[in-house]
């Protein structure tokens, strides 16, 4: 049992603690709601899950190197009306272009924030409030008022989010959740294999070191931001499969749920920590307790914002104490092994071999 | 980096937004002649006099180097509890005094979590935004409830002290109090320590615990008043009163200078940032700019007055080498 | 006796006068100086820009020399934004009237008793102040009473005569409108003639598109034997038909409530939303801007029985507001009810409408 904490350390299984924690609360709404052990329910929650988890994947990117984008929200809305508009008038547009367009716009609009934050040296917060702000203010004046609606597009589009990947008996693995898993595992990969990853967590663990280590920063925030971009542009580009009307005030708000999806996921938010996988648990913690609560019966429409603000800050204090008591078990052990020196070299050599 | 330049860097920064908000004004007043009018001038406060109120402690609590997403629904949440009160027939004052004692609990609520146990205060106070107002709507449900006594729709409304009404008298007796307490106490100067190092604050003997725990509570009780003297303007409240407050009035702070990484700020700041937002705000309403285009320009604001400098400078330094290579 | 008969002469050509003063309806005079501010709930939604396309139409036909502004807050501050214009343009010399669809409920009051004070003309338009206090006129798009008894009649036409159960999706808990016209539904179903029609349960998206979709399914899901969600509501109704068609549902459950033709277009035709009803928003702000000119000049007085000409619209009257309990209103009415054979011409009205937009700020 020693041996494990010269594997691994606390911080590379808090998804464990994540996944416990929904596994926690999978059983306590299990009792609640009838047949909620179901390949619906999961079916469900996967599917309205899916475009916050994309989000949530750009939040990351730039969270770990000390940053944030809280324009997002906007970033969607705009990118989910501009492709809408662009599918609108060329019908048979390829569809790879169409998702091309929506991630291409959005890269564009997370470009100016990185330009900003890093040529321009303003504080990451302030640039994207502004941007909050102007990107939607662009987009009212942009859309005149217009809504894009099912009716414009065409009908692979509208038929998209019926579209199963692949069925496993009930459940049903919908495009837009592989879509959502595949861009956690590919940035995921990048995190933990490329150097790009490893620059990104040294850029947010100490931004001046990393400087003075000689690392390209600015590029490296720049292209964070780019990336975020990218993200919410394909995220609005779900926005728009999945709601079909788009109207001006798209999107708005999601900006909170991303980075709350970060922050319950354990991405530290003051850089240089946190997982791909985190920010994909963070955004099922809250998407299963805001859908298993929706369907919870004798919760009324008004008590239930009270629980589920209740129960995500449950999440994040049993979180917190599960990572706690790891650290305290592996300091322990650590301890024992210095006081056994027998079990100690027993372990360097398992180690070494 | 040497404490001077911090200092050098503030005065430069309220230098500008002094300079920004002189323009401001002088264009205010060329474009309206409705500006000047004292009516006015106390509508330019009034209008968002609750969201200010709030700015003030806010300053301390981001200085300190942590957030509170939760107050806009604190201030709804306030507000709510006296009106349930109110309308199940507990006397106003009463129902005040309750209500601000619910404030205080929300400040205890996110400061144990914060400050004892450690946890991020974004994801804190962003469940407290979610359940706060979660227990307003608990409270009012659909439904608008109005019909307060006439002292205190009076006193929401109203002059009180010659045309200033009491949330307005509130606010600059506040913002002295804040001001006094941040800059010249030793109260402050721990806000100010433990917002750079909290490990250094604690080795030094500062109890950082407890002055995280005073700001959240602070934050509950102001959060909980600014909601109330809404409800007393506004004549009625309903759930969904103060909702999405939160990010202006964090805004407002970071237009004023406030490092979003604490340590760092001053309160002149901050009173320089509100007049200009306010100024701004009042001089697009009153040129019919309002809607995302007023938003656009507040965005365009926020940004610029940092950019501008930050490129002059560079500017500048770029100058002065070429200059040197020239030499 | 020739005396008491002279009186009887008196007394009905007097009455005979007062009818017909009643009766004649008066007519807006044309080139007055009226400035006018028409502010919707908030700014860049379709209903409400072809609101300020009829103020735009009834502006022009009345060669207003004074002004029409369209000021609106933004969505995510919709509330304080309306108290901030209102209060606003009351301190403002150069404001005659203004035209306000309400969000922000009884919290409008104490800014609009400010216009009021400073003369100004207020009129409310598709959705009113709850207490009826602080406005002249409500404009009201149909009878609010009716909106029950349409939706009623639109499930009924829908589920068949045997009728089902059903869910109302509104938008946020204290929309004054909706929480208005669910409580005639309810009490249209009251009657005997909608007993077979049983109200599940009412649930709330906020007039956000996310929450509306989630809540639709959530109700699907609560309710196996649901047969209908009716969304008073545009952005609820086409959440909850897009939902039902990404998750196949449209042949168990359909939806219905009030639309735009133009967002309900594919599922009228596909069969998940097979009916559904509205009114002219555009025809809401020309009424909306006939009534506040006339007040606004004088040439009527709010009170009740006071007839008047709006254009092409016709004749309305002034009566009160069976429901509110202070409150004057006229009805534009009334509803149009759209289902497969007729939405494609209101969603596409030939294109001619489309007027260019007319920028307003600056």
């Amino acid at each position: 049992m020693y041996r494990i904490r010269h594997y691994i350390r606390p911080e590379q299984i808090r998804e464990f603690s994540l996944i416990f924690i929904i596994m926690l609360a999978v059983l306590f709404f299990g009792t609640q709601i009838d047949g909620y052990y179901s390949a619906r329910t999961f079916n469900r929650i996967a599917a309205s899950v899916a475009i916050i988890t994309v989000l949530a994947a750009g939040q990351t990117l730039v969270i770990l190197t000390r940053n944030i984008d809280l324009s997002i929200g906007s970033i969607v809305g705009f990118a989910s009306y501009f492709a809408g508009q662009q599918l609108s008038a060329n019908q048979d547009m390829h569809p790879l272009i169409a998702v091309g367009i929506a991630i291409g716009f959005g890269a564009l609009l997370g470009s100016v924030n990185g330009l900003l934050v890093v040529y321009g040296r303003v504080p990451s917060i302030i640039v994207t409030l502004g941007t909050l702000a102007i990107y939607r203010g662009v987009l009212v004046d942009y859309a005149q008022a217009k809504t894009i609606t099912t009716d414009m597009m065409p009908t692979w589009l509208v038929d998209l989010p019926r579209v199963n990947l692949f069925t496993v008996g009930e459940i049903e693995i919908r495009v837009m959740v592989g879509v959502a898993v595949l861009v956690v595992i590919a940035f995921q990969l990048c995190l933990t294999y490329l150097l790009l990853g490893r620059r990104l967590y040294a850029i947010g663990s100490n931004p001046d070191a990393a400087r003075v280590a000689g690392l390209p920063a600015r590029r490296i925030v720049l292209l964070a931001y780019i990336l975020c971009g990218a993200l919410a542009g394909l995220g609005g580009f779900m926005f728009l499969v999945r709601f079909g009307t788009i109207t001006v005030s798209a999107g708005v708000g999601l900006e909170l749920s991303a980075v709350a999806a970060a922050v319950v996921g354990g991405v530290n938010i003051f850089g240089g920590a946190g997982t791909m996988f985190g920010a994909l648990f963070g955004a099922v913690v809250i998407g299963t307790l805001e859908q298993s609560l929706l369907r919870m019966p004798n919760v009324s429409e008004f008590v239930r914002d009270a629980l589920l603000g209740l129960f995500i800050l449950l999440a994040v204090a049993s979180d917190a104490v599960i990572l706690q008591q790891l650290r305290s078990l592996w300091a322990r052990w650590a301890r024992e092994a210095r006081e056994t020196p027998a079990a100690h070299s027993e372990k360097e050599s398992g180690h070494a071999s | 980096m040497p404490p001077s330049f911090k200092w050098d860097s503030l005065k430069r920064w309220e230098t500008l937004l002094a300079v920004v908000l002189a323009v401001v004004v002088i264009f205010n007043i060329s474009q309206s002649s409705v500006f000047l009018r004292v009516d006015n001038l106390v509508n330019l406060f009034m209008l968002h006099i609750e969201k200010i109120i709030v700015v003030l402690i806010m300053t301390l609590i981001i200085i300190n180097g942590e957030i509170d997403l939760s107050v806009a629904s604190v201030m709804g949440l306030g507000a709510c509890v006296v009106a349930n009160l109110y309308e199940r027939g507990v006397s106003m004052e009463a129902a005040i005094l309750v209500g601000l004692g619910v404030g205080a609990l929300c400040g205890i609520i996110n400061g144990f979590w914060v400050a004892y146990v450690r946890l991020p205060s974004l994801a804190v106070t962003l469940a407290g935004l979610i359940a706060y107002h979660g227990i307003a709507e608990m409270l009012v449900e659909d439904r608008s409830i109005g019909n307060f006594p006439d002292w205190f729709n009076q006193l929401g409304q109203k002059a009180l002290i010659g045309p200033l009404p009491l949330s307005l008298v509130i606010f600059f007796i506040l913002f002295i109090i804040f001001a006094a307490v941040l800059h010249f106490s030793a109260f402050g100067r721990y806000v100010f320590v433990i917002g750079n190092n909290r490990e250094a604050a604690r080795y030094s003997g500062v109890r950082v615990r407890q002055v995280k725990m005073m700001l959240y509570i602070m934050s509950g009780v102001i959060a909980s008043l600014a909601g109330i003297l809404f409800a007393a303007r506004l004549g009625a409240v309903r759930a969904s009163t103060a909702e999405g407050f939160e990010l202006d009035i964090i805004t407002v702070v970071l237009l004023g200078g406030v490092s979003i990484f604490g340590g760092k700020g001053t309160l002149a700041g901050v009173g320089l940032s509100i007049m200009l937002v306010l100024c701004l705000r009042n001089g697009m309403n009153l040129l019919s700019i309002t809607g995302n285009t007023q938003s656009t320009v507040i965005g365009v604001l926020l940004i610029f007055s940092v950019l501008i400098p930050n490129l002059t400078q560079d500017f500048q330094g770029f100058w002065n080498r070429r200059r040197m290579i020239a030499k | 006796m020739k005396k008491s008969f002279l009186i009887l002469i008196i007394l009905t050509v007097m009455s005979l006068s007062l009818v017909s003063a009643q009766d004649e309806a008066v007519v807006a005079t044309p080139g007055e100086t009226v400035n006018m501010i028409l502010l919707p709930k908030f700014l860049g939604i379709a209903v409400f820009d072809q609101a300020h396309q009829g103020a735009e139409e009834a502006h022009a036909e009345l060669q207003n020399a004074g002004t029409l502004e369209f000021l609106g807050p933004t969505q995510e501050n919709s509330a304080a934004g309306q108290v901030e214009i209102v209060t606003t343009a009351a301190s403002r010399d150069d404001v005659d009237a203004i035209m306000i669809s309400n969000n922000a409920g009884d919290q409008l009051g104490p800014a609009l008793e400010a216009a009021k004070a400073a003369d100004q003309t207020v009129v409310t338009w598709d959705s009113p102040i709850p207490s009826g206090d602080s406005e002249d006129l409500f404009v009201a798009q149909v009878d609010f009473d009716q909106t029950g008894k349409v939706m009623a009649d639109m499930a009924l036409s829908i589920l068949g005569e045997d009728g089902g159960k059903f869910a109302v999706l509104s938008a946020s808990p204290d929309a004054a409108n909706q929480n208005a016209w669910i409580a005639s539904l309810q009490e249209t179903l009251e009657d005997e003639a909608y007993a077979s029609l049983e109200l599940l349960d009412i649930v709330y998206g906020d007039d956000v598109t996310e929450t509306s979709y989630d809540q639709a399914l959530a109700l699907v899901d609560k309710y196996p034997d649901m047969e209908l969600i009716m969304a008073p509501t545009t952005v609820g109704i086409a959440a909850a038909a897009k939902a039902m068609q990404d998750e196949g549902l449209c042949e168990t459950v359909k939806v219905s409530g009030l639309g735009l033709p133009a967002e309900m277009l594919d599922f009228t035709l596909n069969g998940c939303a097979p009916e559904f009803a509205l009114w002219s928003f555009v025809d809401l702000g020309y009424v909306t801007y006939y009534a506040t000119y006339l007040l606004a000049t004088g040439a009527i007085e709010a009170e009740e029985g006071v007839s008047f000409e709006a254009g092409r619209m016709g004749v309305y009257t002034i009566e009160k507001d069976p429901t509110r309990e202070v409150g004057l209103r006229i009805v534009m009415g009334p509803f149009s009810v759209y289902n497969i054979d007729n939405v494609e011409a209101a969603a596409n009205p030939g294109g001619a409408e489309m007027t260019p937009e007319a920028t307003e700020e600056g």
